[in-house]
């Protein structure tokens, strides 16, 4: 094996593990946006993540159900295109407080100086 | 919370029809002296319903993940047999071979048996929040 396809090896499958659990932060980032439905909430977080993130419609609705039913995400009923009526989906105070909450705790870190530095390393 | 889910609504009205069916036809076999009829109809409704719970237990997980350790729907089929079974003591359709004294012993023993169930789903809910295990909010 070749050190360009060990690495690719590699990588996929540390972004395979990493990605793992990453649904729930861009789902959030998207609600942080605005309302949106199903397909937007897709579109949004294949589109932002630069398509490194691939979501099904039926996983988001999973996934959508659960985090209504502990009380961070809620819907309201509002018009389709031309269909049935849509459910517009958004973070409730208690779900924008703990995306907040993580951000702070988990992503803000990145920014710290050192971190930066180090990131932007040449070896 | 979404105790009283639809899937279990539908489990409850099948279960329900099944345990009347069941009842008819095991007290009706049993006044009729076809014994080998009754272990037949035994063993038909144990597997109607393990596939009823089955199909709508498995439905109700992908609906929403209620780590519950089955216990809401052992505590709807527990009220659900014994009080067709105490009705149908009360309509006076028990067969001759069959007494209301046993459908209770069977009602208090089993009763013990869903208190321990509780007991364990009382424990089962210290990893959840609002009933979904913390392990499968954001996986």
């Amino acid at each position: 094996m070749g050190k360009n396809e060990l690495l690719v090896d590699l990588l996929n499958a540390w972004e395979e593990t990493y990605k793992k659990g990453q649904l729930t932060f861009w789902i959030f980032l998207s609600l942080k946006d605005g309302k949106k439905y199903v397909e937007e909430i897709k579109n949004f977080v294949e589109e932002e993540s630069n398509q490194t993130m691939t979501c099904e419609s039926q996983s988001l609705y999973r996934n959508l159900r659960k985090f209504q039913h502990v009380g961070v995400v809620d819907f309201e009923a509002g018009e389709g295109n031309k269909g049935p009526e849509r459910k517009y989906y958004f973070l409730t105070d208690l779900g924008n407080s703990l995306l907040d909450s993580f951000t702070r705790r988990n992503i803000h870190l990145f920014f710290n100086e050192k971190i930066k530095q180090l990131l932007n390393k040449e070896e | 919370m979404k105790h009283l889910t639809r899937n279990l609504i539908n489990f409850a009205i099948y279960f329900s029809v099944g345990t009347i069916v069941f009842r008819y036809g095991l007290s009706h076999s049993l006044d009729s002296r076809l014994f080998l009829q009754v272990y037949v109809i035994a063993v038909v409704y144990f597997f109607y319903n393990f596939g009823i719970g089955w199909y709508f237990g498995k439905k109700d997980y992908e609906l929403l993940p209620l780590y519950d350790i089955g216990f809401r729907f052992h505590l709807a089929t527990f009220l659900l047999y014994n009080s067709i079974t105490e009705a149908w003591n009360y309509f006076g359709f028990l067969s001759q071979f069959e007494s209301a004294k046993t459908n209770r012993y069977i009602a208090f023993f089993w009763g013990i048996f869903l208190l321990f169930h509780f007991l364990l789903y009382l424990y089962s809910r210290k990893n959840t929040i609002k009933g979904i295990n913390k392990s499968e909010i954001f996986e």
